[in-house]
């Protein structure tokens, strides 16, 4: 084999490689990505039972304890709040005021089911894109 | 005081470091000092490190840093660990461990000394660059304007053994790849026709792959017990970062062992060695420039991020731009037959850098995504699975033969003992499948977990005459790491695949049924420890009336900074882990979730082999 030759093989494998793994990526996209908005964002938008992230704050005095692992809150943005219905186990930092991140699917309007409640991990966390978010709609605080 | 010394090491570290790369327009100096002022830099470093860290062991509150993240009723272990637990302190970590590699490679010997010299220059730039960081937007030495005399405590879910070390074994994994870098810099700079810096690279290389395994491992290790999710991995974009060097390490560690061979990719080797270091900055960095939304990353401050940014282009703007303009021309010849053992190296190079293609591309794909369409997305393990897992496939395939390979030849000694060896186990595992649980991603990371064992021993007993001594273990290294991969394999199949979760509201007294064992709720009982208040449910796990052993399962209440974390109890079985976690309480039920994950143990298993043949690898020429 001459090695012009190998070094085409090498390219034309490689290529090949790399198509499918592009493929394989373009096929899964669709379900593996996860839409994230505000509760602004979320109240008039049909997201067709979609997985889909919300992020803002649990809303104070909206916390329910129905039973040991069945909770209602409320998540907001301070302009607009959603109810959030959830069964499992709350995040160690999950607590009134706080930011915290839902994932899971709309039930109806305004009322979303929940699978993961994610809370900030760290004293000072805070996820870039709510901090965006609270600062355009002008409820930034530096405290938060 | 401490405060002080240490700013004033970190400072003239920066100095001396300024003063040696300006030295060579200007003066030459001897190979003999330069190695001599490098040490002292490195000292120097290290001396503003560990007055860091009186700092915060004796808890000097006029300290910034140590207000802000350390308290007095700590545990001493968390007090040390402290001083890398936080922004701050990890760069100040980060250049020591440059500062140690520049020092050690200062003594390596088989290298010629105008290589050496430049190798050192590149790795002094860097550090240079790194301090320069630290003391304009980072500095842990700020004293605070305020007098305190308590401080605000470190985040209680990073008290934890685990984490004290994460860092540091993590760190000298990516900074490791900067001597790689630095060598493989100005070997192009030289246009070196000499080949013995490969030998060094390689040793580098696997020294630094170790080090980045265990450092994940021990995160991942972290994540599983501490977060009480459930799981190991969670294909967040932190976790992702990390692996990325991995990856691609453990491709140039391959095509480092081609030396032998005598078949040399020089321009692969070189653009993976620049890579590596490239993907460690990307890594340390992006998490703390607050580009990615991480659900576990640091705070972001924007001047950093713009700063972090600009050194990262810098050193791989740079970097590449040499290897464009200076690459060397492939003189060797390559001798890529259908399977011999360039074949297979080359094809496992590019399965790695194809799957650290794939990582980086759902890593950064939100940004992407949120720069053009303004849309804020996130990617969830699935994508991950589903493209990785496949990318890989055909390198753990070939990876169980391809060190009995030959260099020259298309032949393999003995293939029939390993036809035959593949298809029982594919038949035993089929069988064994079809009777229990018939799932198919299971099925194939079974063949391939044992096959890859199976091989491997093999290839021992019919390629090697069995002795016990040193050298031996020496000779079969490379077999063994490939066993530790195959339990690995084991071990992530069934823990992800196999994996079982049991959800229960049950008060003291209540007992319920897991396969055959009986659990029983047996009471609650809570205790003051030093700096945290634990409550603990103790769980009796019975088999056949014997008691198997009593787990704790709870959380711990953090007064100073009023968090609360959960504490998994797990009951740790070769063949499985029980991992308790405990839920919220009403009206005297709890939430009690059980994991049943199979086959846990293997992946911490495999890891330690791979990690042992890693340090067995770095002593071989």
């Amino acid at each position: 084999m001459s090695q012009r030759f190998q070094r085409l093989l090498l390219i034309i494998f490689s290529l090949l490689m790399v198509s499918i793994a592009i493929v394989l990526i373009l096929l899964n996209s669709k379900e593996n990505i996860s839409y994230f908005y505000t509760p602004s964002e979320i109240i008039n938008k049909d997201t067709n039972n979609k997985n889909i992230r919300i992020g803002g704050f649990v809303e104070k005095d909206t916390f329910v304890k129905v039973s040991s692992s069945l909770f209602n809150f409320n998540i907001t943005d301070n302009n607009h709040s959603i109810k959030v219905i959830y069964n499992g186990i709350l995040p160690d930092l999950f607590r009134e005021g706080q930011g915290a991140v839902i994932e899971g699917h709309m039930l109806k309007q305004n009322i979303f089911k929940a699978t993961s409640v994610f809370a900030k991990h760290d004293e000072n966390y805070m996820p870039a894109s709510i901090k965006n978010e609270l600062e355009e709609s002008g409820y930034w605080n530096k405290n938060y | 005081m401490s405060s002080l010394i240490g700013f004033l090491a970190l400072f003239i570290s920066l100095v001396l470091n300024l003063f040696l790369l300006s030295s060579i327009p200007l003066i030459n100096l001897s190979i003999v000092r330069f190695n001599f002022l490098i040490r002292i830099s490195a000292i120097l470093t290290l001396t503003s490190f560990f007055s860091l860290m009186v700092a915060y062991v004796t808890s000097d509150f006029n300290n910034f840093n140590v207000f802000q993240n350390s308290h007095s009723q700590k545990p001493m272990i968390y007090k040390i660990s402290g001083t890398w637990g936080n922004h701050e302190g990890s760069m100040l970590l980060w250049i020591s461990i440059l500062s140690i590699y520049a020092f050690f490679f200062s003594f390596s010997k088989k290298i010629d000394d105008k290589l050496k010299k430049q190798t050192l220059l590149i790795q002094t730039s860097l550090h240079i660059l790194f301090s320069l960081f630290i003391i304009l937007t980072s500095n842990p030495f700020l004293i605070n304007s305020v007098i305190v005399d308590e401080g605000l405590g470190l985040n209680p879910i990073l008290q934890d053994p685990g984490l004290a070390i994460h860092p540091p074994v993590l760190y000298a994994g990516y900074v490791g790849y900067s001597i790689i870098f630095s060598l493989a810099i100005a070997g192009l700079l030289q246009k070196e026709k000499n080949n013995e810096w490969l030998y060094l690279a390689k040793k580098w290389s696997l020294i630094s792959w170790t080090f980045l395994t265990g450092g994940i491992a021990l995160g991942s290790y972290w994540a599983y017990y501490e977060l009480g999710w459930g799981g190991w991995w969670f294909w967040d974009p932190v976790e992702n970062i990390s692996l990325m060097p991995w990856i691609a390490g453990l491709a140039l560690v391959h095509s480092l062992l081609m030396i032998k061979g005598e078949q040399i990719l020089k321009k692969w080797i070189i653009f993976l060695s620049i890579l590596c270091f490239s993907l460690s900055i990307f890594g340390t960095f992006l998490v703390r420039s607050g580009i990615l939304t991480s659900v576990h990353s640091f705070a972001a401050d924007a001047s950093r991020g713009l700063f972090i940014l600009l050194i990262f282009f810098l050193i791989t703007g740079f970097g590449f731009l040499i290897f464009l303009l200076k690459s060397p021309d492939n003189s060797g010849k390559i001798n890529l037959l259908f399977i011999n053992k360039v074949s297979a190296l080359v094809i496992n190079n590019v399965l790695m850098i194809v799957t650290t293609l794939t990582i980086l591309l759902g890593t950064i794909y939100p940004i992407i995504v949120e720069v053009i369409t303004n849309e804020r997305i996130s990617v969830g393990g699935p994508y991950f699975n589903s493209t990785v897992i496949p990318i890989m496939i055909p390198g753990f395939l070939l990876m169980s033969i391809a060190p009995v390979l030959s260099w020259q030849t298309n032949k393999i000694k003995n293939y029939r003992y390993y036809v035959i060896g593949f298809i029982l186990i594919s038949l035993l595992v089929l069988f064994y499948s079809y009777f229990t649980i018939f799932n198919p991603w299971g099925i194939l990371g079974l063949i391939l977990g044992f096959w890859i064992i199976i091989a491997s021993f093999l290839a021992i007993i019919l390629s090697y005459k069995l002795k016990l001594n040193f050298n031996f273990f020496k000779k079969i290294n490379s077999h063994i790491a490939h066993i530790g991969v195959g339990i690995a394999i084991i071990g992530i199949t069934c823990s992800s695949v196999f994996k079982n979760e049991y959800q229960y509201n049950l008060k003291q007294g209540d007992e319920f049924k897991i396969k055959n064992n009986k659990i029983i709720f047996e009471n609650v009982e809570t205790s003051n420890e030093k700096n945290y208040q634990a409550l603990r449910i103790n769980f009796v796990i019975t088999d056949k009336d014997r008691v198997l052993s009593t787990i704790k399962a709870g959380k711990n209440y953090y007064p100073t900074s009023k968090i609360i974390t959960t504490e998994a109890g797990i009951l740790h079985q070769w063949f499985r882990d029980v991992y308790f976690i405990v839920g919220e309480q009403k009206n005297n039920e709890w939430f009690i979730k059980v994991y049943i994950n199979p086959f846990v143990s293997f992946i911490w298993l495999g890891v330690i082999i791979m990690i042992y043949s890693g340090f067995i690898g770095a002593t071989k020429r």
